[in-house]
This record gives structure tokens, C-alpha cells and sequence, in this order.
């Protein structure tokens, strides 16, 4: 197995008095595509943003463990997260799209971070909307309101801004969640895609996408009331688990 | 069948109580509007004040109203930038601070106007030996319109979808990156509003202006700060209307009154569009 490009390590969560996770250990390896698939309230959603220590930004949430990105700590070590979210980017369940132009949406992360010099936006754009398969659709609007896209093509244009400032990492929240049969196909081949030059952590709820997509899977389940990694490793093995009850429940339920 | 005439007399008094505000607008507007209609002119727009009011016009009336609305606009968008950052983004997580500042607005939306007046005859006259001086009327105005324009940004602020400020922070962007770019263009509408509505109220201000800034006549534009006051319409017809029984005078305090009115309702309607696109986006999500 490759190196891990993330490791946690002990990683417990809590808000409040509630536990949300319970001393989660998880490699991520460099490449890829990594599952994260459990029930609701298993703590996925909160596992990914403890990923890029976006979990620090919701008041009340206290993160204990450590999660090393290429070896380094992220937690209790000086490291800026402003830049470790620029390395490990984020797509999240609905596509958030800001009110401006195609353009400007595409290249909000790289005009910020300085990642690139000016003359080189417009090839920027272009490479990160080819990578997200919208550049044919959008090629000729790239001045129009990205709101007027459909909201399979924002989630791709939401892709590609965060494609456009090379991120190590992508983590992806249920992309495929607020998406149509169609749509969800090209982000599914998308995922694939992008699994074979990048590391992608992809929440999902449903085993067969996780079949079709990840080449890992990390099952969550709950357990004393509080989400835990039951069973790591890779995807057809995890769906197999029988012995894990959770996990045998979670897969005659959805399938 | 009780139930049916509460909801039919509660509809009455809804429409007694809307008939009433809009009936008393009306007879404001149409007082003032047909006693004041004759006075106007280009002459009564051009020219300055003569005979005590009687005749000449209100040239340098409107300038000083102006000059005092643009220098409370320029101290009052500043400071309410800062302070409704200050509630929504840099005290976000600090609930008792917050608290204190948004008290701290309602009690200075409390303050009686002719205190701004007293509070700035004795700092800024006084103890600062400004006299009476266009920039005491226009940094009182200001601090009179504070809590309407912060508390307009504020709620653009509060109101902005949380989501937008992840989706920016996910992307590596820094606090005050977010601020910058998601933060403040998403919210301009907010700040655009509070001041229009702001100085729409400030316009008509007296007390705040007539001890510190404004005078009846002899004044035209201000060459510096100190001794340096302006004319105004309301102090005009605050003056006038207590002062004249000239008929020839009355004439021209329901042509100034107009003016005033006409001030206020372009501040208002310059407002409406900025408040109207603020609707859409709210139902758009």
C-alpha cells in the first residue's frame, strides 16, 4: 500500500458533552479513491472536515487526536490552516456557487491564494474546467451568471474551482446527493478519473456508488453513542463483512 | 361563527390603522406640496437667501443640507463597516461582547437628537474650539444615522448563507480574504440601505445641527473647519416658521419644507432598488 497522504490517529470529536467521533484511526494512501460510508450520524461528515481542520470553523466542536497530512501534524503544531485547506480541498453536498460569472467562480481560489500569476488565469480556468468535464459546456458562457447553470454542471463547476488550485487532497461530502441519474454518472466518472492523478475521500451513503467509485472504504458505524471506524480496507472486502452487524444491517438495507 | 367575526374585525382594524398612516402621508404630502408648489422655481434653486427670507431662494440651503448628508455618509459607512464586522465576523464566537455592542446601538438609536446637539456644542464648539463648523453637523448627523446603517449591515451580515463563507474558507481563502471578497460585496446592499434610510432621517435633523453647524444666513462654502458654518434647510425653516408672519416669507418655508420633502424621498427611493434586489436574493436562497 502506498504511504498515507493522511493518517489519523486517536481521533475523538465532541460537541458539548456529546461525542460525535471515538478515537478514529484511518490511513488515507497517496492516490486513489478513499470511501467513507456509515449510517447518518456516524460522524462522516465530521470525520472529512477534520480533514482539512474545516470542523474548527462550527462553534462548540472539540477536536482531541492528531491527523497528520504528508506526515505533519495538523492539530496543536503551528500549521496555518488556511494552507492546508488550499492543499486539501473541499466539495460539498449542495454546489456552492458564489453570485458572479463562470469565470470568476473558477478562478475565486486561485486569484486569493496567488498560486499562479495573472497572465496565466485564463489557462488555469481552462485546465481545471476540462478536468471537471464542463469546459465544452461552459466554454462559451464563461461571462454568464453561474447560477444560471444546472446544478449537476455547478457541482462540476465547484469541482473545478477547487481543482484549479491544485489540491493534494479532495474531499467530497455526498457530491452526488442533491444530483439526477445523469449528473450523477459524470461525477461518479469523474471521481474515477480524478482518483488515478489525486488522493479523493469521498462521503457516500450508498454501497453501490461506493462499489462503482472507491477503491478503499472506511465503514463508520455507531457504537456507545458515538461514530467509530468499524471496518477498513478495500471496498468489496468492507461490503463484504458479514461479521460486523452494523455493516451486514447498513448493506440489506440499501441494497 | 365568533370565530369568523374576530378575523373580519381584526382585518377591519388592520385596514383602519394602514388607512390612518397612509391618510396622515398623504395630508403631510399635500400640505405641504400645495402651499410650497408655487414657490419653486429656478430662481428659488439658484439663487440665495434675501430679505430675511422673503425673497431670493435656497441655493446655499440645499448645498449645507448636502454638504452635512455627505459628511455624515462618509463618517458613518466607515465606522458601521467596522463595527458590524466587528458583531458578525470578529465576535462571532464572543456572545457577551457582541451583546454589549448591539446595546450599545440601542441606546445611541435612543439618544434624543438635541443631546447629539448639546453633546456637540460643548466637545466639538467648545472644548475642540471648532465653533460652529459644517464638520461638527456632519460627524453628529453621522453618529445620530450609526445604529440605523449598522444595524442594516449587520443583519446583511448575519443573513449571509453560512454556506459561502465555507465554501471560501475551503478553498484556503484567509479571514480577512473571506471578509474581502465574500464577506463585504455580499452585504454592500445592506450598507447602501442603512445609509440612504439613514440620511433620509438626518436631512430634517435640527437640534443636532443648530448650535454646531448651521446658521440663518451669511453663510456660503465652507473654506475650512473651524468658524465655518453652512446653511440648512430645516434650521431655514425651524427659523422662518417661528419668526416670520410675513406672508411672502410663508410662501418660501412651504417651498424650503417641499425641497426638504423632495430630499428625503429621493434618499428613500434611491434605497428601494439596492432593498428590492435584497428581497430576490432572500427568496432565490
Amino acid at each position: 500500500m502506498p504511504a498515507p497522504v493522511l493518517r489519523t490517529a486517536e481521533l475523538t470529536v465532541t460537541a458539548g458533552n456529546r461525542r460525535l467521533l471515538e478515537s478514529v484511526t484511518l490511513e488515507i494512501p497517496t492516490g486513489g479513491v478513499q470511501g467513507l460510508i456509515g449510517p447518518s450520524g456516524a460522524g462522516k461528515t465530521t470525520l472529512l472536515k477534520c480533514l482539512n481542520r474545516l470542523a474548527e470553523l462550527t462553534p462548540g466542536l472539540r477536536v482531541e487526536g492528531q491527523v497528520f497530512f504528508q506526515g505533519r501534524p495538523l492539530y496543536r503544531s503551528g500549521l496555518n490552516a488556511d494552507d492546508l485547506r488550499a492543499d486539501v480541498g473541499i466539495l460539498f453536498q449542495q454546489p456552492v456557487v458564489f453570485p458572479q460569472t463562470v469565470l470568476a467562480n473558477v478562478l475565486f481560489g486561485v486569484r486569493h491564494l496567488g498560486r499562479a500569476p495573472r497572465r496565466d488565469w485564463p489557462a488555469v480556468a481552462e485546465a481545471a474546467l476540462r478536468e471537471a468535464a464542463l469546459w465544452d459546456e461552459v466554454k462559451d458562457r464563461l461571462h454568464h451568471p453561474a447560477r444560471r447553470l444546472s446544478v449537476g454542471q455547478q457541482q462540476r463547476l465547484c469541482l473545478a474551482r477547487a481543482l484549479a488550485t491544485q489540491p493534494v487532497v479532495i474531499l467530497m461530502d455526498e457530491p452526488t446527493s442533491a444530483l439526477d441519474p445523469k449528473s450523477t454518472e459524470t461525477i461518479e466518472a469523474l471521481i474515477r478519473h480524478l482518483g488515478r492523478r489525486r488522493t479523493v475521500v469521498l462521503v457516500t451513503h450508498q454501497p453501490a456508488q461506493a462499489r462503482r467509485v472507491c477503491d478503499r472504504l472506511a465503514f463508520l458505524g455507531v457504537r456507545e453513542g458515538a461514530g467509530r471506524v468499524l471496518r477498513d480496507g478495500p471496498t468489496a472486502e468492507v461490503l463484504a463483512a458479514t461479521d460486523i452487524p452494523e455493516v451486514r444491517d447498513y448493506g440489506s438495507s440499501r441494497l | 361563527m365568533r370565530r369568523k367575526a374576530v378575523h373580519h374585525l381584526f382585518r377591519l382594524a388592520t385596514g383602519v390603522c394602514a388607512a390612518a398612516a397612509c391618510g396622515v402621508f398623504f395630508l403631510i404630502v399635500w400640505a405641504i406640496a400645495s402651499r410650497g408648489w408655487a414657490a419653486l422655481s429656478w430662481r428659488f434653486f439658484t439663487e440665495q437667501i434675501r430679505l430675511v427670507g422673503a425673497d431670493g431662494g435656497i441655493f446655499y440651503n440645499l448645498l449645507g443640507t448636502l454638504i452635512l448628508l455627505a459628511t455624515a455618509l462618509a463618517a458613518s459607512a466607515p465606522t458601521a463597516t467596522a463595527l458590524a464586522l466587528l458583531h458578525g465576523v470578529y465576535l462571532r464566537h464572543h456572545p457577551r461582547p457582541r451583546r454589549l455592542l448591539t446595546l450599545a446601538l440601542t441606546v445611541l438609536n435612543g439618544v434624543p437628537s438635541i443631546l447629539f446637539g448639546i453633546f456637540g456644542l460643548i466637545v466639538f464648539v467648545q472644548w475642540l474650539g471648532w465653533g460652529k463648523s459644517w464638520l461638527t453637523g456632519g460627524l453628529l448627523l453621522g453618529f445620530m444615522i450609526l445604529p440605523t446603517v449598522t444595524v442594516s449591515l449587520m443583519e446583511r451580515i448575519a443573513g449571509l448563507p453560512a454556506r459561502y463563507l465555507e465554501a471560501a474558507a475551503g478553498l484556503g481563502l484567509t479571514q480577512s480574504q473571506i471578509v474581502r471578497s465574500v464577506i463585504l460585496p455580499q452585504s454592500v446592499g445592506g450598507l447602501v440601505t442603512g445609509s440612504l434610510l439613514g440620511l433620509a432621517r438626518a436631512a430634517g435633523e435640527t437640534a443636532p445641527i443648530m448650535f454646531t453647524a448651521t446658521i440663518f444666513a451669511g453663510a456660503t462654502v465652507p473654506n475650512g473647519i473651524k468658524e465655518n458654518p453652512v446653511l440648512s434647510l430645516p434650521y431655514h425653516i425651524f427659523v422662518l416658521a417661528q419668526d416670520s408672519f410675513d406672508p411672502a416669507v410663508g410662501a418660501k418655508v412651504w417651498g424650503t419644507a417641499l425641497v426638504l420633502l423632495g430630499v428625503v424621498f429621493a434618499l428613500s427611493l434611491l434605497a428601494l432598488p439596492v432593498r428590492l434586489k435584497a428581497h430576490e436574493e432572500a427568496r432565490e436562497g
